[in-house]
């Protein structure tokens, strides 16, 4: 039927439509939207740890601050991590959970006091810098923002 | 932009492209702009350390920020500092450069981007030197996930 359709009528069916088509544009849309789904949750962005380094403020007597509480963070090259000397976590564990928990705790008992937290970290010459910035993750969960360092025994 | 309520003639409500159309290219340019703005312009060679519990960085001050890279050569055991593309053996010239950046600009602050199989001895230079050069906000870059 077709056949005789086209041989009665050759110009109508030579005729191209080369109007817009909806279809395929919905189609080429979703994949990009899909992509872009899809690469939104898993996208790597850089965040920061704030650290404050010391002896550089210039403290006048007026507002010359309140002796803080110290706590020694111990970060050693075998991965273990201690609080004042005393080891909460494993040393393959990331999120240190006791030692977050024990963080939170301390930050808690100084603010009704309204004193400072002052954590320093010692770590060991070789601790391995990932380490240290789970350490630096730990506190930023804790909320505790006054940080310094030391690294090795003769400092 | 569809115009009406979407009715047919006999009543019946048929589905409407345009406004399909409206919403899907909305949805797509959202999509489109947080991808393209959280894209990470940070050395290839570093292995940026994990952590997901610190803040995200603030855009706004990014004029008075400087980027210091440190990376981990392994083949030789040995940390490589680069600021602004440029090789720093000597951190004696990078502090000069780094407090005459602070005298021009009291809120300049510097980011680490350490390596995250640096010793931590390396990282500690480096924060003596920004010290010495008078620059007391830092920060360490990490990674989300």
């Amino acid at each position: 039927m077709s056949g005789s359709a086209k041989s009665k009528h050759p110009m109508e069916v030579e005729a191209v439509n080369l109007g817009f088509q909806i279809a395929p544009m919905i189609d080429v849309v979703f994949v990009i939207m899909l992509f872009f789904m899809v690469m939104a949750g898993a996208v790597k962005v850089e965040r920061e740890l704030k650290q404050q380094l010391p002896g550089v403020n210039v403290v006048s007597a007026d507002n010359a601050p309140e002796m803080p509480d110290e706590i020694t963070v111990g970060v050693e090259e075998s991965g273990h991590v201690t609080l004042n000397e005393e080891e909460l976590d494993p040393p393959d564990s990331k999120t240190m959970p006791n030692f977050v928990a024990t963080m939170m705790r301390l930050k808690q008992e100084a603010d009704g006091r309204k004193a400072k937290v002052l954590v320093t970290i010692q770590a060991e010459e070789q601790a391995k810098y990932e380490r240290v910035i789970d350490v630096l993750n730990c506190l930023a969960k804790a909320q505790v923002s006054n940080v310094t360092f030391t690294v090795g025994e003769e400092q | 932009m569809g115009g009406g309520g979407g009715g047919g003639e006999n009543g019946e409500p048929e589905f409407q492209i345009a406004p399909m159309i409206d919403v899907l290219l909305t949805l797509l340019i959202f999509f489109m702009s947080i991808t393209s703005a959280q894209v990470l312009k940070i050395d290839k060679d570093i292995q940026l350390p994990v952590a997901p519990d610190a803040k995200k960085k603030d855009e706004k001050n990014s004029i008075n920020e400087a980027a210091l890279n440190i990376r981990w050569e392994v083949a030789q055991q040995k940390a490589v500092v680069t600021f602004e593309d440029k090789k720093y053996p000597q951190m004696e010239e990078l502090s000069t450069l780094l407090q005459s950046r602070k005298d021009r600009n009291p809120k300049y602050r510097v980011i680490i981007r350490g390596d995250k199989r640096l010793p931590a001895l390396e990282v500690q230079k480096v924060m003596a030197v920004i010290g010495q050069a008078g620059i007391d906000d830092i920060s360490f870059s990490a990674l989300n996930q």
